[in-house]
């Protein structure tokens, strides 16, 4: 899809469209981030490695991932 | 006020909590508490659908949602989210179901909030309420659902 296509979507639907979307977005973005994580601490990333691809510290993602 | 819900109650909010957290959201919404009560056979029969139906339709709003902004996900992996260390607080529209559902159990003359009364209270949810939404989704006839409720005298 075109981007230019997307932003007239946005544009002419209904608010609740973009608004729907976006909690879709987050909850998508965790999943895929869940994954993400999975696979490479089996391919042994370390834990800063990791924070660094997603902006965020060492810390966070091992309080959320590790066990 | 949770002192004053009875122990399916109690289970349906926690597992309103396991539900949001299973779904990657950060705050306990009314979909939630809807899916959360639905953990409890006494409102599935109320309500006339069960806890995997209201996921799958959950799941079905999300993908036209992502659909919509031409983000195609069928298929793609869902891996279980792990809860977060943060605490999980309810949004405002889950919020306003509690005392709902409390005015509910004073109409029935019971003394402690089941998850019939939160049931009756998430009934009350209009669109684009989250759980109205779900409901809308899964076609439950809202009158039937106040109906059964009634008559079972929960």
């Amino acid at each position: 899809m075109e981007t230019g296509d997307l932003s007239e979507r946005l544009r002419s639907h209904d608010p609740a469209v973009g608004l729907r979307a976006v909690g879709a977005l987050r909850r998508l973005a965790e999943q895929v981030e869940a994954a993400a994580v999975a696979r490479a601490r089996e391919q042994g990333w370390s834990w800063e490695q990791i924070g660094d691809a997603l902006g965020v510290s060492r810390q966070s993602v091992h309080a959320k991932y590790g066990k | 006020m949770f002192e004053q819900f009875a122990a399916g109650a109690r289970a349906a909010v926690a597992s309103a909590l396991s539900e949001a957290t299973l779904r990657g959201d950060r705050r306990i919404g009314t979909e939630h508490l809807l899916l959360g009560v639905l953990h409890e056979p006494g409102a599935v029969r109320a309500l006339g659908s069960d806890l995997e139906s209201a996921r799958a339709a959950l799941d079905a709003l999300d993908r036209s949602a992502l659909a919509a902004v031409g983000i195609d996900v069928q298929g793609i992996e869902r891996p279980p989210i792990p809860a977060s260390p943060k605490r999980t607080p309810f949004t405002s529209g889950a919020r306003a179901v509690l005392p709902r559902a409390l005015t509910e159990t004073r109409k029935a003359g019971s003394r402690r909030i089941t998850p019939e009364h939160l049931l009756l209270a998430l009934l009350d949810c209009e669109q684009p309420d989250p759980a109205a939404e779900l409901m809308a989704q899964l076609g439950i006839d809202r009158t039937a659902v106040r109906e059964r409720i009634r008559q079972t005298g929960a």
